[in-house]
């Protein structure tokens, strides 16, 4: 196993890393920015580097910094968490030409996955249902109406390097069609770089519903069951539960052996996530994560895998060593993301925390990298806080969620929490009686 | 930066030879060593009172006061010396052009704005820093070979 892992990442996932590190009995480097000099991550970690000033692009993107880091401290291998340089298959490729080991999926499978298009095709190719979309990108406006005539009203125009909910339109007919296409290709230009777009039909009230995947490329693939996080605000994953309220048993076995079959195929090492949309008793794979997700946790809770854990043992090169047969999942499971944001107008809320009591007791999961006294950057994600929840039942969690919501107090920045807390009484979501537009609406209709 | 140092890569020196040499400097007060095994030479002086070959912290348990933030810390950091000459980037600092050749500059001497000080090597490249301003050394804050962060302060102009 590695002696010293370099963990490039921030906030409350390089510390998620470097527990699975330490439990292990491996040393932490973090690398920071002069921004995070003091973050908890930084503070428990075995060696730490500065690698930058707070701009990402200047420390956390920046590969020449983390390289020449690793390559100081004497590091075996990169776990690059999830964001910044996660999906960056050129990335994954440097790590390893420097003679580290990266702690993820193959470059060319990460690759394959970031291109929206070629993901999709490669997905249809494995026995995946996808959405019905146009073959390939589409450039002008007649084009597009021929091959959306095809498809069906409403469409959805997504950027092909797409991701994160960036440089999407819905069409709603040929005419906003015409319209929108040019809108969105110039979109796609200055948020990616690349102007390509397609054509999906657009599916009206979907649930999200996606499956954790484990393979070891050696043949061993398990999943851990799905996640539904249909509960999003502007594309973003607000709160994510397991198993979904929508599905029924047969449902659930049919897309994880789906998924499962599919990544087998594909020789996929690490953690992923295929990530559906579902409506009607049907799947539509939209895209895969090649990367530990934010949600990870509450597979975590219902499986007992340590899914990081996993992540080291199969870059080391081990073998699963366990079959889906094994894997028992019990028990419901749900994650709060806790922003650094006011929980009505959603601006974001940096600053110093002067108080801080994390809620415990049983089935009660708190991965944060806050401490009292700590400061919340500007210049990152506004994530600051995950509380899972694990009860018997899903009545169980969700009495077990209010109470630990009541119990955590962040003083000093404003946070989601109180968003948190009017979600989880609204009878649709105490119904599991919502689809990907729903938050949306709930928002709009009490903010 | 806190270096645990347990298995140098060829770029890295050995910090845990390094603290062995700095221990016997001052336990028998000398001002210099030199230790060479092979091609590879370490010189630990005192030449510099603050520079800590590599200061090497263990996982210590959690001060109740927050930790200083890293040289050159955004907004809120400590005060920069407005002499202090920092690290760009990360990596290893030399202090002469090529090994065996004499260093850029010495302790006490005057340099000119724009003169090479050192090297710092990162991903195979040499990076030449400069004097930011005219005035002496007062102070060579790295060893030679030095693995250094981003913001470190390597030397002070007076």
């Amino acid at each position: 196993m590695f002696e010293k892992v370099l963990i490039a990442n921030r906030g409350e996932i390089a510390l998620r890393i470097h527990r699975a590190c330490r439990e292990m009995g491996i040393k932490t480097v973090a690398v920071h920015s002069t921004a995070d000099a003091g973050a908890m991550n930084v503070r428990l970690a075995d060696e730490t580097v500065c690698i930058g000033p707070p701009p990402a692009r200047d420390s956390y993107l920046n590969v020449a910094a983390i390289l020449s880091a690793a390559t100081i401290t004497g590091t075996d291998a990169i776990h690059p968490g999830l964001g910044f340089l996660a999906e960056n298959a050129d990335f994954a490729a440097a790590v390893e030409e420097h003679g580290f080991v990266f702690i993820g999926p193959a470059p060319e499978h990460i690759r394959l996955m970031g291109d929206k298009v070629a993901a999709k095709a490669a997905a249809a190719r494995l026995g995946i249902p996808t959405v019905p979309g146009s073959n390939g990108a589409v450039r002008d406006p007649a084009a597009a109406q021929t091959a959306a005539d095809g498809l069906g009203y409403p469409i959805l125009i997504k950027a092909a390097a797409g991701g994160g909910g960036r440089g999407m339109k819905v069409a709603r007919d040929r005419a906003e069609l015409a319209h929108l296409l040019p809108i969105a290709q110039n979109e796609a230009i200055s948020f990616f770089g690349h102007g390509e777009v397609y054509l999906e039909h657009y599916l009206d009230r979907p649930r999200h519903i996606e499956v954790q995947i484990l393979g070891d490329g050696q043949g061993g693939v398990v999943h851990l069951g799905e996640r539904d996080c249909s509960l999003q605000r502007s594309h973003q994953k607000v709160l994510e539960e397991t198993p979904s309220p929508a599905l029924n048993a047969a449902e659930r076995s049919r897309i994880g052996a789906l998924a499962v079959g599919a990544m087998r195929t594909l020789g996929y090492r690490s953690a992923g996530t295929l990530e559906f949309l579902y409506q009607d008793g049907e799947f539509f794979f939209i895209e895969m994560n090649t990367r530990l997700q934010v949600e990870h946790t509450i597979s975590e809770m219902v499986s007992g895998v340590d899914i990081v854990r996993e992540q080291l043992r199969i870059a080391d090169g081990a073998p699963l060593g366990y079959r889906q047969a094994e894997i028992r999942l019990s028990g419901h499971a749900i994650e709060c993301r806790i922003n650094a944001e006011d929980p009505v107008s959603f601006r974001p809320s940096p600053g110093r925390v002067t108080d801080y009591h994390a809620p415990g007791g049983l089935g009660v999961r708190v991965d944060s990298a806050l401490y009292q006294g700590c400061t919340v950057p500007p210049y990152y994600d506004s994530l600051i806080s995950k509380l899972v929840i694990h009860g018997k039942t899903r009545n169980e969690c969700l009495m077990r969620l209010r109470r630990a919501l009541e119990e955590y107090v962040i003083g000093g920045i404003e946070t989601t929490i109180p968003l948190h807390q009017r979600l989880i009484d609204a009878p649709e979501f105490i119904d599991g009686n919502y689809d990907t537009h729903w938050l949306e609406r709930f928002v709009g209709r009490r903010g | 930066m806190r270096f645990g140092g347990r298995r140098p890569s060829p770029l890295a020196p050995d910090p845990d030879l390094i603290r062995t040499l700095a221990e016997l400097l001052a336990e028998n007060g000398l001002t210099e060593i030199e230790y060479a095994v092979g091609d590879r030479l370490i010189r630990v002086s005192r030449g510099a009172p603050a520079a800590a070959a590599v200061a090497a912290s263990a996982a210590a348990p959690l001060p109740a006061a927050p930790l200083p933030a890293a040289p050159g810390a955004g907004a809120s950091g400590p005060v920069i010396d407005p002499g202090a000459v920092t690290a760009p980037m990360v990596g290893t600092a030399y202090l002469a052009p090529q090994p065996g050749t004499p260093t850029f500059v010495r302790l006490g001497e005057t340099v000119a704005a724009g003169q090479p000080l050192l090297i710092i090597e990162a991903m195979k490249v040499l990076n030449e820093i400069r004097a930011p301003r005219a005035g002496r050394i007062a102070q060579i804050l790295v060893e030679d070979a030095q693995p250094v962060e981003y913001g470190a302060v390597l030397m002070l102009i007076e």
